[in-house]
């Protein structure tokens, strides 16, 4: 029996990192009782491995709720956990498109951050009711009344109303509840209408192929249906489809305003386009719903197997993984010093660390992995634009005519006596003041632009320690922009290692590339022949470091005892040797690859 | 055949720098551990002939003649050694005329002499209870009454530049074996704490390299130990070898059909049951193979393509080919008629060698 529209309310649940989306899930999951208490446990939402150990969401998820209200009726609440952290933003975009409603939590200790503005204007921008929530209040640093101003006078959203809760404790559940079903409007599409349902996440099951979450906006769905996507005019049928309860409970029918998942034979993750609308196949609409903005990697990097991993196993790993992830990029690559591999894009640093992780982990590889790079745009003087995503890509100097990088745009909210250091900080990481806005009495807003690949490097960590912790961060892309770069080589016994070698602003290229030199210096160890690291920008060598020759490396007593000792601690040295690279003669650790990322700006 | 190591592990003090195994005393042995040694020599069940007995420690010089003579008999007892080399270590200021004519009517025919140093300052840094004098005196009486006898030496003490004169003081004595150690500082030692005072690389490989410019008329057969030719060590070769050796004593190693164990190391446990063993390492063919190329290449006689056929019923490059190949184009091993040695560096850089053998 098909629940009527007003009956339903679509939400989703936005704030910074860490103010406590996950744990509110839970509240209400619990206080429904869509999970039961013998299964539930803290982010119960967070079902990754990853997840689970870092705390954080990284995937939006969608949970049905049952929720009789105060005024007798009962409603049938669709809720979606977002993730807070910047890397994931599109992960909130979508997430918002298949909602009326969002709850935006605040720290009641924190206060509004850089990603509580961001998130809050994604849903405004997407004419969303925004239910402020003053979350924490439990925590003794809690400071209610200056959050609920903090949110009126940053964010510009009506306080007053703000429900105050505590997901931990369980305080004001059921007040969020009450103003989910009496603030968010309830869906308005028509039922007499063509289906079309919004598709706004997939995730790939190894049993059920590829299962896609969409929020149904006109018509129905049911089983056994010939459905369409509309970018492609793919058909399938549908072979099931539900809800999640959070688990997957199978029904007859999706209703318009409704949320659920539908699995209808599609192989890979990779045709399913999210923000695709699917339709049906006899009665199709005429237009396809607002879909979404194909977000692209940001951030590149190189990986390349070593110790016994091969390059067939690391391709199968990446088949697999990109079923479950396809926001990564993936194409082969050769690099000369390090062989067959795989240049790899990603949505920012974290989503990196997150596909190498479980590379290594759920498919036991091990891998070198380079510094990480963003996209560069060399314009050359024939007039033709070639796209570098590794330094070595990079054209000669001769054939260049400019050479164009990303940009973003930042804005940092910091408390006010940090905000000169966080100044500096922007202003060494070659940041273009925009403007600094005074949001109360204590916290300040500072909008600059600059690179991207300033913060690949180590802007965030530098923010944290800059700020002592205090000032958050939220990014977008704004466009290329010419920058004075230069490429900087390294070399190993003279010999350039391209996975060495870096794109560098030029006005710091001579500095990194003495840091660099020296780092590797120390990260290379002793061999039987003397290693010469120099750091180089064309013909013109900026340094030269030498790894001194082992000379002496031999045990003097070896007797009765000593024989297998001392074979297993040879097998031991052995497989720390596994996990370096022969690049020509040399050897070299894999932490040497990154070794670009511990160049701080102390000596700038 | 095989070699009979007994572990005497009794000192009159404790040196600094030692991580053998073994317990302060003052005077004797006690007869009580004699008893335990013999009883354990007397147990031992897989029948071999030794041949050699080679007497370590601790300080086998602190035994009274008595329990020498008891302890050589339980081992003639049981392995029936038709010509032993008998060595027995001895440390300076035990010697004696009278007592090295014991050693020598209990059937001792090898004496290794711990002289460490002929610099009072670098015996001294060792923490040793000789000095120079009385090592010299040692030297003298040892080598009237010895044919075969060796001398113990350590370089890298401080100060490092005591070490060609220890050498040629060395070299003048004409002991037929002397053995030269760098010094190291064993972590649990009290030298552990002081690693910092440690010389350097360049020092420690100049000091190698001294010891073979300044022996002259030996050969370096083997990482630390020279030899005038017919003296080399034949119990140490049962180890550089890795061949078969039975161990007896508190903490004691023994390598027999494929096992090798560990003696108890505590006294009392020792005492209360010789010969348990705490370890017991069945090797895989594999390992067994391994081990014996990285002991092979620590002498300069290295190892024939036939001698490890014989030994193992297998082809070495089957075996090893990428390996040794490896290391001939490094310069660490060098290929002589069918025999893979080590080279100067393959001396120097000993551990390189292992590292690029082991799986
Ligand atoms: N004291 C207190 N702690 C809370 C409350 N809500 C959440 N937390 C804690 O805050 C931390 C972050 O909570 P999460 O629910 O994982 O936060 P999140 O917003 O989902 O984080 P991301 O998904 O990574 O953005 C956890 O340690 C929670 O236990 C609360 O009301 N009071
Ligand atoms: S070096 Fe010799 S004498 Fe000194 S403690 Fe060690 S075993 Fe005993
Ligand atoms: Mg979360």
């Amino acid at each position: 029996m098909a629940i009527p529209q007003q009956q339903i309310r679509n939400f989703s649940i936005i704030a910074h990192i860490d103010h406590g989306k996950s744990t509110l899930a839970d509240r209400l999951l619990q206080y429904t009782g869509a999970v039961d208490a013998r299964n539930m446990r803290e982010q119960t939402l967070d079902t990754m491995d990853l997840e689970r150990e870092r705390g954080i969401t990284i995937k939006s998820v969608a949970a049905r709720l049952d929720y009789r209200a105060r005024d007798g009726q009962d409603y049938v609440l669709n809720l979606i956990d977002t993730p807070g952290h910047v890397d994931f933003s599109y992960e909130v975009s979508r997430s918002l498109a298949a909602c009326e409603g969002a709850l935006l939590l605040v720290d009641a200790a924190q206060g509004v951050e850089a990603q509580t503005l961001a998130h809050a204007y994604r849903a405004i921008e997407q004419d969303l009711e925004i239910i402020p929530v003053i979350n924490k209040v439990d925590l003794p640093s809690a400071d209610v009344e200056s959050t609920r101003r903090q949110i009126e006078d940053v964010v510009g959203l009506d306080a007053s109303e703000a429900v105050l809760a505590s997901a931990k404790s369980g305080l004001g559940t059921q007040d969020v509840l009450e103003a989910i079903v009496k603030r968010v409007p309830p869906p308005r599409g028509d039922r007499a209408r063509p289906a079309r349902a919004l598709i706004f996440d997939a995730k790939y099951d190894p049993y059920r192929g590829v299962v896609t979450y969409v929020r149904v906006v006109d018509g129905r769905l049911q089983k056994d249906q010939r459905v369409m996507l509309m970018s492609n005019g793919e058909r399938y049928e549908i072979s099931e489809l539900g809800f999640m309860t959070p688990e997957i409970r199978p029904a007859e029918a999706l209703e318009a305003g409704e949320v659920g998942y539908l699995i209808c034979g599609i192989k890979t993750l990779a045709t399913v386009n999210i923000g695709d609308t699917v339709t049906d196949a006899l009665r199709p609409a005429e237009a396809p719903l607002p879909g979404y903005k194909e977000i692209l990697p940001v951030v590149f990097c190189g990986m390349y197997p070593a110790g016994t991993t091969d390059i067939q196993e690391l391709r199968d790993a990446l088949d697999k993984l990109h079923l479950n992830d396809a926001s990564f990029r993936y194409q082969a690559d050769n690099s000369d010093a390090l062989g067959l591999g795989f240049r790899l894009g990603f949505l920012g640093l974290l989503h990196m660390e997150i596909v190498q992780e479980r590379l290594e982990r759920e498919f036991d590889l091990t891998l070198v992995t380079t510094v990480p790079n963003v996209e560069y745009h060399a314009y050359l003087t024939d007039g033709q634009m070639k796209v570098v995503q590794s330094a070595s890509q990079m054209p000669e100097p001769a054939r260049i005519d400019r050479v164009e990088e990303p940009y973003i745009e930042v804005e940092i909210i910091t408390p006010t006596e940090y905000l000169s250091p966080v100044i500096e900080l922007c202003k060494k990481k070659r940041g273009l003041h925009v403007r600094v806005d005074y949001l109360d009495a204590r916290r300040c807003l500072a909008v600059y632009q600059m690179p991207l690949a300033e913060i690949v490097l180590d802007f965030y960590d530098k923010l944290k320690t800059y700020s002592r912790g205090y000032a958050s961060l939220e990014y977008h892309m704004i466009g290329y922009r010419e920058g004075d770069l230069v490429k900087l080589d390294i070399l190993l016994n003279g010999e350039p290692v391209d996975a060495l070698s870096t794109v560098v602003f030029r006005g710091s290229a001579e500095w990194v590339g003495r840091t660099l030199a020296s780092k590797l210096r120390k990260l290379i160890p002793r061999q039987q022949f003397e290693v010469a690291i120099q750091a180089a920008i064309g013909n013109r060598i900026l340094v030269r470091e030498t790894v001194k020759a082992l000379r002496k490396n031999v045990t003097a007593k070896c007797y009765g005892g000593d024989i297998t000792r001392k074979r297993k601690l040879l097998e031991k040295q052995k497989e720390g040797k596994r996990r370096m690279k022969q690049v020509g003669s040399v050897e070299v650790p894999q932490e040497a690859f990154m070794a670009l990322l511990q160049v701080g700006d102390e000596g700038r | 055949m095989i070699g009979v190591y007994i572990h005497v592990p009794f000192c009159r003090t404790r040196c600094p720098y030692c991580d053998f195994n073994r317990v302060r005393i003052d005077g004797a042995p006690p007869d009580a551990f004699v008893d335990a040694l013999v009883r354990e020599i007397d147990a031992f069940d897989a029948c071999r002939e030794a041949e050699t007995v080679f007497m370590g420690g601790g300080t086998p010089s602190l035994l009274t003649p008595g329990q020498l003579e008891r302890i050589l008999e339980a081992v003639r007892r049981r392995f029936d050694p038709k010509a032993p080399e008998m060595t027995l270590e001895a440390n300076p200021d035990d010697v004696t005329g009278a007592l090295a004519d014991a050693w020598r009517a209990a059937g001792v025919n090898r004496v290794s002499l711990g002289v460490q140093s002929f610099d009072d300052t670098a015996l001294r840094y060792l923490g040793r209870r000789h000095d120079a004098e009385t090592a010299r005196r040692a030297c003298g009486i040892v080598a009237g009454r010895f044919a075969n006898w060796s001398m113990d030496l350590i370089n890298g003490a401080h100060p490092a530049s005591s070490w060609p004169a220890t050498l040629s003081e060395c070299a003048s004595f004409a002991a037929p074996h002397v053995s030269c150690y760098g010094l190291t500082y064993e972590p649990g030692t009290p030298f552990g704490e002081r690693a910092h005072e440690a010389i350097d690389d360049e020092t420690a490989l100049a000091c190698y390299r001294r010891s073979r410019e300044l022996l002259t008329g030996y050969e370096r057969y083997e990482v630390s130990n020279f030899a005038m030719p017919g003296f080399q060590c034949r119990h140490n070769l049962y180890y550089w070898r890795n061949l078969e050796y039975a161990g007896f004593g508190p903490g004691a190693f023994s390598f027999i059909d494929g096992v090798r164990s560990m003696n108890e190391t505590a006294l009392e446990a020792y005492l209360a049951r010789p010969g348990r063993k705490t370890e017991q390492l069945r090797l895989s063919e594999r390992e067994i193979r391994v081990e014996t190329l990285i002991q092979h290449f620590r002498l300069s006689e290295g190892l024939s393509r036939d001698a490890y056929a014989d030994r193992f019923g297998r082809d070495l490059d089957t075996d090893f080919g990428p390996g040794l190949r490896a290391l001939t184009q490094r310069g660490l091993l060098e290929e002589r008629d069918g025999r893979f040695v080590p080279t100067e560096s393959g001396f120097e850089l000993n551990n390189e060698i292992g590292l690029a053998l082991v799986d």
